[in-house]
């Protein structure tokens, strides 16, 4: 058994955990993150990517409003790299009432997020294939953020103050001796090595999962719903601002234009399991007629992928609705120390993407108070590896990359033509991960993202996986077939027009030229 | 007015409108686009899995399959002549084999893929127990020979020795400063013996006595015989590894099948396989590459015309007979909408095999989907649901035709072919008692 000596250990891998662990070990705390997949696949990695402008929630929870336009700030400063300025757009559309819209700048005032109503006129000029019906529109501060470039950024920056970043481990045990958490055991997934983690905190970041991770530590009944809604990305930005149906938020109100897909979200239904998000039929039917009300002819373009995603949301009848003392709205904390007599252990749910740096300094916050240290937050501040030059990523950086990097014409390898991964890029990822499948690289470089969802670069990417020491031929060609089948729980749903056609054509290339199910299966299971 | 119009260019296509003309019919090939041709691996297979690894094709068709699949509209004896005349017209310098055995060909996984007919550029690649060594090129993107020999060294030859393979790297650059170049890129290179001599230069010294040599599918585009020079040049046994498309094999096949077409309308006397005396009847043939249809006209039970998009204005064609080649899914003439509805893009033909649950959410899963498409007659005439035939001149052929999973299966090209062939015989043969019967009054 492997042992790690630490002040502070975070699990749960996604924005949350991930912005603890950063701002833990910038407070000079020894700080392991123990995530049991790759970083940002749970709900973090599995939303519409709307970096929110707070404009959102400035009828419905002005508080939640005022620290999205805080939190959009100091995002774009200190994470440049993982957001586009898109700007957005709240929109009236034909079938909408003006109720909303009438109130909607003073809400907009009272809550400090910059609003300007805009021209009908303006409106068109920025987005052309708005619903001609269109009444009203809003302009707002609205982005686009990529939530594994977000994730990956945090936790880089905690790694360069001495963090250590477990992926692929799987809590099985949280110790506490005397009523003080004393060490958390994990499961090495890819080696099936055990892992002891000493520490003295235990931050249970997991999400949905959150129930489970606390019962682990003997604190039950903590009930967390998980909230699910799903996405579904079309082949091409209908619109460059982020689209908001000026209504009392609904599902399918949001239309966000990311890398160079856009993203239509969100419904919202209870799952029983986090780990289960079906994408029903009825909901895909129902993104599609919302994305037709703000864009018409929404239907007739190409769907490349759908994903769900699940909110967490805690139900807690033991904590007291009075101790609202660390809660930010929407966010909450449950302290098992007053909850179960469990000192050094806290569990934090819910929350948004855009407020995670907010979230993960209240709870720190927390912990110090509880440890009885006082060290200054300074996340804000200080910007992520990779965002140093505070540069905000536009659309066409990686065309602009491949250009300038290249003498020739053809002088790096496409390996990725959809999404423009060289060869080069690629390696740079697979490097850098210590063990890695193909869609912890996608995640890290969108590869097979775009319209061939694989069908072209795949098997490349397993060729040159294979190249790499450590991967040989029975894991590089599993690490392929599990590539497709992974792309493919976010294509069935969604599979009409196009991407029928352009799925047969893949179907072609893996079952019949290449005939990829005959090679031998492997002995062991490839994670 | 032409005796058929067909419309595509794939096989299936191409396969009907030669049988025509060479059955002295006039014939209209109409198509969209490049077939499909190029699109696949270059060989003609017949059926490789059911799901069981079938070993004689051309047997197999007939265990194989229900009334629901294309072949069972067939017999092996059917297979074998369609196999015999698909080789015979395309050459022994491109076609090989007699359909009754299965190749078993490594692709560029490492997967050892059945096929009936293969290119003779690649049969050495069958393992026989022999040493293998495969070739990579650092230019070529889509061709991984590492990869490819270590999973070939998880199989077993036919004695069920385990197969022995190595890799070797060469860069040979085929346009000055490229790194990206695609495999018809080198294709085309290869086409000149001084880059085939520059090739055997980079490989000849990494080579081992008795060593079979694996190349990727890109030795020459227009010249068939570059593997055979470039074997005996390194004094090796040589042979391509099929990679994903482009398609060099498939190119190959493809524009000799054109080619062939094309000089048959101009020249029928000129080509072996389209007899003299079809002459005047080939030469009123004509192959319309880039035209789009997008209509017909109908009378009573039959199609009389059907309407192409061309430059300036929709073209018109008439015909006595039509053959619809259009392909599958993959080629847009089946589609299906955002609201789940599967349609046949053309004449909006009925569909067999649609179900509420076409989609199966295992991507290992069968896809029922994919098995969605027309059920025809023994003469190939599309079916109604309640069994007739819904225009007494139209046909079908190819992937068009539901019932059959081709990739799985590797059974696209056998069916291309047969109800190609089926298409125009019986299109000549009813033709044939018209004219009987006409005699008779």
């Amino acid at each position: 058994m492997k042992t790690i000596d630490a002040d502070v250990v975070v699990i749960g891998g996604g924005s949350t955990g991930a912005g603890v662990v950063r701002d833990a070990a910038m407070r000079g705390y020894k700080t392991v993150l123990i995530e049991r997949a790759d970083l940002a696949q749970g709900t973090s990695g599995r939303f519409h990517g709307l970096l929110h402008s707070g404009g959102r929630y400035v009828v419905s929870d002005p508080e939640s409003a005022t620290e999205c336009a805080e939190e959009n700030v100091i995002l774009k400063r200190i994470q440049a790299d993982a957001i586009e300025a898109t700007g957005g757009l709240f929109v009236t559309t034909s079938a909408d009432s003006e109720d909303f819209a009438d109130g909607y700048e003073e809400a907009c005032v009272n809550a400090r997020v910059p609003v300007e109503e805009i021209s009908l006129r303006e409106a068109f000029k920025r987005e052309p294939l708005l619903d001609p019906g269109l009444k009203r529109a809003f302009a707002v501060e609205d982005g686009t953020v990529d939530g594994w470039k977000l994730v990956w950024g945090a936790a880089r920056s905690a790694e360069l103050y001495g963090a250590t970043i477990l992926t692929y481990h799987s809590v099985t045990k949280i110790d506490h001796k005397d009523g003080q958490v004393s060490a958390v055991y994990c499961l090495d997934r890819r080696t099936g090595e055990t892992v002891r983690v000493g520490c003295s905190f235990v931050l249970s970041c997991a999400g949905p999962w959150g129930g489970e991770i606390a019962a682990m530590a003997g604190c039950h009944d903590v009930e967390v719903v998980p909230g699910a809604g799903i996405m579904i990305a079309m082949n091409h930005r209908l619109t460059q601002s982020v689209l908001n149906r000026c209504i009392y938020p609904a599902d399918g109100d949001i239309l966000v234009p990311a890398h160079p897909v856009c993203i239509i979200g969100t419904t919202d239904h209870k799952a029983g399991n986090a780990d289960i998000l079906p994408i029903p039929q009825d909901q895909v039917q129902q993104m599609l007629d919302a994305g037709e009300e703000m864009i018409p002819g929404f239907r007739k373009s190409r769907a490349i992928h759908a994903w769900a995603g699940a909110r967490p949301l805690v139900k807690d009848s033991r904590v007291s609705a009075e101790d609202t003392r660390h809660m930010a709205r929407g966010m909450q904390i449950i302290d098992h120390k007053e909850r179960d007599g469990v000192s050094g252990f806290l569990t934090i749910a819910g929350g948004k993407l855009t407020t995670y740096r907010l979230m993960a300094e209240r709870i720190v916050d927390a912990m110090c108070e509880q440890m009885g240290d006082k060290r200054e937050c300074r996340t804000a501040d200080e910007a992520v590896p990779g965002s140093t030059d505070h540069r905000l990523y536009t659309l066409d950086r990686r065309l602009n990359q491949v250009e300038t990097e290249t003498e020739a014409p053809s002088g790096q390898q496409i390996i990725c033509e959809c999404e423009l991964v060289t060869r080069k890029k690629l390696l740079e990822v697979m490097d850098g991960l210590t063990d890695f499948n193909l869609d912890d690289v996608r995640r890290q470089v969108r590869l097979g993202m775009g319209p061939c969802q694989g069908g072209f670069c795949s098997s490349r990417a397993a060729g040159i996986a294979h190249e790499l020491e450590n991967v040989d031929a029975e894991r590089a060609s599993e690490l392929l077939r599990n590539f497709l089948k992974n792309r493919w729980i976010g294509l069935w749903p969604i599979l009409y027009g196009q991407q029928v056609r352009q799925t047969a054509l893949d179907s072609w290339i893996f079952l019949g030229t290449l005939d990829l199910e005959h090679l031998p299966e492997p002995a062991t299971e490839v994670i | 007015m032409r005796d058929v119009v067909v419309i595509g260019a794939g096989l299936a296509g191409l396969t009907a409108a030669t049988r025509l003309m060479q059955q002295g019919k006039s014939v209209a090939l109409v198509s969209k686009g490049i077939g499909g041709i190029q699109l696949g691996q270059g060989t003609i297979d017949f059926l490789g899995y059911t799901p069981d690894l079938i070993h004689d094709p051309i047997e197999g068709i007939n265990q194989t399959v229900d009334d629901s699949h294309p072949y069972f509209h067939f017999s092996a004896d059917d297979a074998a002549s369609a196999a015999e005349w698909i080789r015979d017209l395309m050459g022994n310098d491109l076609l090989v084999g007699d359909g009754h055995k299965n190749y078993r060909l490594p692709t560029a996984l490492g997967s050892l893929r059945p096929t009936a007919l293969p290119q003779p550029s690649m049969v050495f690649g069958e393992p026989s127990g022999r040493k293998i060594v495969l070739v990579g090129f650092d230019r070529l993107k889509d061709f991984y020979p590492d990869l490819a020999a270590e999973n070939l060294r998880r199989q077993t030859n036919p004695d069920g020795t385990p197969i022995k393979a190595r890799a070797i790297h060469v860069d040979l650059e085929v346009r000055e400063g490229e790194v990206d170049s695609s495999a018809v890129q080198f294709a085309r290179a290869l086409d000149s013996p001084d880059v085939q001599e520059e090739l055997c230069r980079l490989v000849k010294p990494h080579l081992l006595d008795g060593e079979v040599v694996g190349f990727p599918a890109v030795l020459g585009l227009a010249d068939t015989n570059a593997w055979k020079r470039i074997s005996q040049r390194l004094d090796h046994d040589v042979f391509e590894v099929v990679i994903q498309p482009p398609s060099v094999p498939g190119m190959r096949l493809n524009e000799r099948f054109t080619r062939l077409v094309k000089s048959g309308m101009k020249d029928p006397g000129a080509i072996h396989s389209i007899p003299d005396e079809t002459g005047v009847l080939a030469s009123r043939s004509r192959f319309i590459l880039g035209g789009h249809v997008i209509g017909f006209d109908t009378d009573d039970d039959r199609v009389t015309s059907v309407t192409v998009a061309s430059a300036g204005h929709p073209t018109t064609i008439q015909a006595k007979e039509f053959v619809l080649a259009t392909g599958g899914f993959e080629a847009g003439s089946l589609a299906m909408d955002s609201h789940g509805t599967v349609s046949e893009t053309l004449f909006d033909l009925p569909l067999h095999g649609v179900t509420d649950e076409m989609i199966n959410g295992d991507y290992w899963g069968e896809q029922p989907l994919f098995r969605v498409g027309l059920k025809v007659d023994e003469q190939m005439r599309p079916l109604d649901t309640t069994g007739q035939a819904v225009y007494s001149n139209l046909r079908a052929a190819g992937g068009l035709i539901g019932g059959a999973n081709r990739w799985r299966e590797k059974s696209g090209d056998g069916i291309a072919l047969l109800t190609g062939l089926r298409a125009a015989d019986s299109i000549v043969s009813a033709g044939a008692i018209d004219s009987e019967e006409g005699s008779k009054k």
